[in-house]
């Protein structure tokens, strides 16, 4: 489904330091309409700071930046009617209600003062925090706090969405909850680009990735090419772990000593995969699970920081 | 962008921020006790007068309580600003305002709104006391309104700089008590400098006088009143209208009542006055005519002062930042 990126967001050479701390030194990301595009990297790659660059707050040293078909430091106006940006910690607000916090960014935001409480509502609601609606915030629990986060960066509907570490602190139930909020989002045509620690969780909701460390972007590509012909062990499991090990052995293939989690094997991608798993069935093994150990994110990002140890 | 949408987005921050520093503080008991301290000195004030054999003690008690409230009011005032920039940004507020669509002049007039706005409440409290003191009569209506208008207007300005300050520098305990510096620099300040500064004017002269030759000293505050001009109290005694002199037995014109704002007005009017050098002229006192007023200086530059901060607090919240204080993260 690959839209027209033309108004997604565009980053060529960015760079932005601070007196003599290079936090960004040159990172390079396309996130296209329509698409989830996670931005990954380990703490002080400087993730943050590209965010706020899209996000209109620091001007680059250098690079070309585009959002939303606008230039951020020459049209910020522009490019923050169309931008929803997610800062890392929601911030305090005080005294004010969760309900009181999103109307008045919705009159910040400019919309029509009828508008805004029912906005409020709906944003509330779309979150799961309607019943705290009249709670202060400053009393609201992390993971709370956190989709309050998510419903203020969507108060104006915006085409481009810039979400830094939006699952932190939430409990499963409400990241399962977000992965398909983001799915929806991205799905009605927004271009949305996460920075998240929780691999995992990224492997079931983007679809491309940028994986960035120490102010440089290390590679971009959609996660369906992440492992391509990349050697990563996956684990085997059958109702009879003897026949399992004497078939792999029959067919030559590498394995690990068999535990209670199933036998290892080193397999090159998803095809290598479905080759063994018929392989497998034909030679009548019980097979009842076949997965990798790792994500193929997690496999990369492993990869990525390896030199770093 | 049109005035109307600038309009509602200065008003929609000021409301926000309003709203804010009416949860966060004890204000009841604040204003309660600013109350109580002015109705006390006020009555101490009254008695002070009736004892004193004083007829119509309307005027002068206007006088002493405006100069309380201003005195007051520039102690309370910094407090409310000296943190509104910095602090937002200490509780990870501020980033999140600036890439809404308000624009950095909404937010800094919407917010410089709702702290004036806190101070009038402080004076709105001290209403009933003005209407006090002009039921003791022998109060001009348009005393109390010119009194009021410049309080409001110093207290505006102290502001205006207590916000300009937050913008500038990134810790909020130093803007405080920078804030403070400035109040304290606008009142004793001018007056130390204007003291030090007439010393220093002032010339040795040779007076010959028929066979009497002597040396005597001449100060020239005329030079240097301007000195004086901002600080709050000149202006406020200054601007305050005359109290009408009435001619007395003696056909001289005399002023029936004891008035501070206006014995402080002409005593600063004077220092505009030049001695020329005759030594005799002094002589004299009473004739010589006050020079002319320096309230519209001193509102002036403070009121530049106030437009100036607002201006600066504008160009400190416009983003994207180009660079930063050290040690200061944006989000
Ligand atoms: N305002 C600043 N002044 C000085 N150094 C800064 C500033 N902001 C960021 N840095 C430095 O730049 C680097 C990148 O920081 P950044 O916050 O972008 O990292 P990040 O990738 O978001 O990390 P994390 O995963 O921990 O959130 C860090 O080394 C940080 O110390
Ligand atoms: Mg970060």
């Amino acid at each position: 489904m690959e839209q027209s990126t033309a108004d997604g967001l565009q980053a060529a050479g960015v760079r932005r330091s601070f007196g003599n701390v290079v936090a960004v030194e040159s990172m390079s990301l396309n996130a296209p309409r329509g698409q989830v595009t996670a931005l990954v990297g380990p703490n002080g790659a400087g993730k943050t700071t590209l965010l706020l660059v899209l996000a209109t707050l620091l001007v680059p040293d250098a690079g070309e930046v585009s959002v939303a078909g606008f230039d951020p430091v020459g049209d910020p106006a522009s490019v923050r009617a169309r931008t929803g940006w997610m800062p890392d910690s929601f911030g305090s607000y005080e005294t004010l209600t969760a309900r009181e916090v999103l109307e008045f960014v919705a009159a910040a935001y400019r919309l029509p003062a009828a508008r805004r409480a029912e906005r409020a509502g709906e944003l509330l609601a779309l979150v799961h925090l309607s019943e705290y609606a009249e709670r202060p915030v400053h009393v609201l629990s992390r993971g709370q706090k956190q989709r309050l986060g998510l419903a203020r960066a969507l108060v104006h509907d915006p085409p481009v969405l810039l979400l830094d570490e939006p699952a932190a602190g939430l409990d499963p139930r409400s990241r399962i909850e977000l992965r398909a909020l983001l799915r929806g989002l991205a799905g009605d045509g927004r271009a949305v680009l996460v920075s998240s620690h929780v691999l995992a969780e990224l492997e079931e909701t983007a679809d491309r990735v940028v994986l960035v460390d120490r102010g440089r972007t290390v590679s971009q590509q959609r996660m369906a090419d992440l492992d391509l012909g990349q050697l990563r062990p996956w684990r085997l499991r059958a109702l009879d772990a003897a026949a399992l090990t004497a078939a792999l052995d029959a067919r030559g293939v590498d394995h690990g000593p068999p535990s209670p989690a199933g036998v290892e094997v080193l397999l090159a991608g998803d095809a290598a995969a479905a080759e063994l798993l018929a392989a497998l069935v034909q030679d009548r093994v019980a097979v009842v699970s076949c997965a990798p150990v790792a994500g193929s994110l997690e496999a990369a990002y492993l990869a990525m920081t390896e030199s770093r140890r | 962008m049109s005035a109307r949408t600038a309009l509602s987005g200065v008003l929609t921050m000021a409301g926000h921020e309003f709203r804010l520093r009416l949860r966060a503080g004890r204000w009841r008991w604040l204003l309660g006790a600013w109350f109580i301290a002015l109705a006390v000195l006020l009555g101490l004030m009254r008695l002070a007068l009736v004892r004193s054999g004083e007829e119509e003690v309307g005027t002068p008690m206007l006088g002493g309580l405006m100069l309380l409230v201003l005195a007051l009011g520039l102690l309370v005032v910094p407090a409310l600003t000296a943190q509104s920039v910095n602090g937002d940004r200490e509780r990870g507020v501020l980033a999140t305002l600036q890439t809404t669509l308000l624009t950095p002049l909404e937010i800094a007039l919407g917010k410089l709104l709702a702290a004036w706005g806190t101070a009038l409440v402080f004076l709105a409290v001290t209403l009933p006391l003005v209407a006090w003191c002009m039921f003791e009569g022998g109060v001009a209506i348009g005393r109390v309104a010119i009194t009021l208008l410049v309080v409001a207007l110093l207290l505006g300005v102290v502001c205006a700089v207590g916000q300009c300050l937050s913008a500038l520098l990134a810790r909020s305990t130093t803007s405080a008590v920078l804030s403070y510096v400035f109040v304290f620099a606008l009142t004793i300040g001018t007056l130390v400098v204007f003291t030090l500064a007439v010393a220093a004017t002032t010339e040795e002269r040779e007076v010959q006088q028929r066979r009497f030759e002597y040396t005597t000293q001449i100060a020239h505050p005329e030079r240097v009143w301007w000195l004086l001009a901002p600080n709050p109290f000149v202006v406020l005694a200054d601007a305050a209208p005359r109290v009408e002199p009435e001619l007395n037995r003696r056909g001289r014109p005399e002023r029936s009542t004891v008035d501070p704002l206006g014995a402080m007005g002409d005593a600063v009017r004077e220092t505009r006055e030049s001695d020329q050098g005759d030594a005799f002229a002094s002589i004299a006192p009473g004739d010589r005519e006050p020079g002319g007023p320096v309230w519209p200086y001193g509102l002036a530059f403070n009121v530049a002062l106030g437009v100036g901060a607002v201006a600066l607090t504008e160009r400190r919240l416009r983003t994207p930042y180009r660079s930063l204080p050290r040690a200061v993260r944006v989000a």
